[in-house]
């Protein structure tokens, strides 16, 4: 077949944004087995174990039963790890593979690549976070007080983590770079936030250090939404956790305009 | 589209400098033009600045300093990235994605709609005989059909400025005759071609013009025949040795070799 000549046309300027979106999906969907259902089993076996198994033994917390009282920390830590998970093994993959420059030479802008990627994280957040709610309110009676609290709360979670994600994959030298964040930074600073306790309860100094923790301020955000209780106001929760979730995107913007470290 | 003889400069660099975190000075103050329909050849020996030369082209490296313009356009613009094709020297393809795939969502990045990207893929996947490996997936294609997906990639927008950075290494004698074949038709239908190759009789037989970069820098630019004459030779390689790879004594080792 004999080529056909150039052609001379300005780029769409949106449609760019809308396949590395659709890619980034496409390969949340693909592995379905490890970036969907593994995180769901593992969060129903945190709360068959926790709640359900245990939850009877223990006396209820702030007014809720304990299998309730625990839901909403751990639909939280589930779609956290999986928008950061997702968005650092895509981004260190495609720089590690250069299959990247694919994308850096198209005619995209920065903040077109910056969304396209968090859009994948975003995405299997959601799913997984979808399907937990809708098998753990049901089995354990957790109620749905404040929708539109919740939504605001997994907006910031999403793009908070999802960005998070985006740097690490941008900084990481090797797959172990990253889950040492997740395994080493995320996951002790959830638990330790509340997940499965109410940090009222803690003693001082532990109660003020705890405050501390951002990720605290995450779960009883997300906390709020579920239940309409928290142990601090949902405004100072949605407060802090909307300006980690600025500074972490505004991060990730520099890295992409700028080139640091996707780019010699 | 405006005629090669009134178009600006396919491609026009001035004083492009790069330095590397680690020092390294890969670039310096280099100044190129390439005209629109050309068929331009860089060749130069390992390390001599082809590579980066061409990521500072694609966006693919930060300038340390200069100016690039792509048919009169920013470099950095959109409408000039829109123009630009890369193949690049090692194949950087998706893993998750097949070969259909791969060039469906390289015409979505480039801003096709579905129906082109999808028509043009299926096009491609027949000019470059990829047809029996449609649906598999890159890394599981064989080196000669990842370079064919390479190329077929960089040519599905149909980029006026096509850069191919070594696009025969490696691959067997038939399928490189074919990928000359190809890219021959392809300039005829008047695309510009930046074409880098470690294999002269390659550069010499497809260019019109070659540039040979040494140090980060042009040192000596011409026709091959024009090269040939300039330095008193009779063949691309006694030029190339000459001016890139140790002068003198490397071409009394080769006279030696003889």
């Amino acid at each position: 077949m004999n080529p056909l000549p150039p052609v001379d046309v300005e780029p769409h300027p949106w449609r760019g944004l809308a396949w590395l979106t659709r890619r980034e999906c496409h390969r949340v969907l693909k592995l379905w087995k490890q970036t969907i259902l593994a995180p769901v089993i593992s969060s129903l076996l945190f709360m068959v174990v926790f709640g359900l198994s245990l939850g009877d033994s223990i006396a209820e917390v702030n007014g809720f039963e304990y299998r309730v009282f625990i839901v909403p920390g751990l639909i939280a830590m589930a779609m956290a790890q999986s928008a950061y998970s997702n968005n650092s093994s895509t981004i260190f993959q495609a720089r590690n593979d250069r299959y990247l420059d694919d994308i850096l030479s198209a005619p995209m802008s920065a903040w077109q690549v910056h969304l396209g990627y968090l859009a994948g994280g975003a995405m299997r957040s959601l799913i997984i976070g979808v399907v937990l709610a809708a098998l753990a309110l049901p089995i354990t009676g957790a109620p749905l007080e404040q929708p539109l609290a919740l939504l605001l709360s997994v907006l910031l979670l999403i793009g908070g983590f999802g960005a998070l994600g985006i740097i690490v994959g941008i900084y990481a030298q090797s797959w172990d770079n990253q889950s040492f964040i997740n395994n080493i930074v995320i996951l002790p600073l959830i638990f330790l936030g509340g997940v499965f306790y109410s940090v009222n309860r803690l003693g001082s100094p532990w109660e003020q250090i705890s405050h501390l923790n951002p990720l605290f301020y995450v779960v009883e955000a997300m906390r709020y939404g579920f239940l309409g209780a928290a142990d601090v106001s949902p405004w100072l929760s949605l407060g802090v956790v909307g300006a980690i979730t600025i500074a972490l995107l505004a991060w990730a913007q520099i890295l992409f305009a700028t080139g640091h470290r996707l780019k010699p | 589209m405006s005629s090669p003889a009134t178009s600006p400069p396919a491609l026009s660099i001035s004083g492009l400098t790069k330095r590397y975190a680690d020092g390294t000075l890969a670039l310096e103050d280099l100044d190129l033009e390439i005209p629109a329909g050309s068929f331009f050849g860089l060749l130069g020996p390992n390390g001599a600045g082809k590579t980066t030369l061409i990521g500072a082209v694609c966006n693919l490296i930060r300038l340390s300093g200069g100016e690039i313009q792509i048919f009169g356009r920013p470099g950095t613009g959109m409408a000039a990235r829109r123009m630009i094709g890369i193949a690049e020297q090692e194949p950087n393809l998706d893993k998750f994605l097949t070969v259909y795939e791969t060039l469906l969502y390289h015409g979505g990045y480039y801003g096709m709609d579905r129906s082109e990207a999808s028509e043009r893929a299926e096009q491609m996947i027949d000019a470059f005989d990829l047809r029996a490996k449609r649906d598999v997936e890159a890394p599981k294609l064989s080196g000669g059909m990842r370079r064919r997906l390479l190329l077929a990639r960089a040519l599905l927008h149909r980029p006026r400025l096509v850069i191919l950075d070594e696009p025969t290494a490696g691959v067997d004698l038939e399928l490189r005759h074919e990928l000359w074949r190809y890219i021959r038709a392809l300039h005829e239908q008047g695309t510009t071609i930046l074409l880098t190759t470690h294999y002269l009789e390659e550069a010499e037989a497809l260019c019109d013009e070659i540039a040979l970069i040494s140090g980060g820098r042009i040192v000596a630019r011409d026709s091959a025949e024009g090269l040939k004459r300039t330095y008193g030779v009779d063949t691309l390689e006694e030029v190339y040795l000459r001016t890139v790879a140790g002068g003198r004594i490397a071409l009394d080792v080769m006279e030696e070799v003889e």
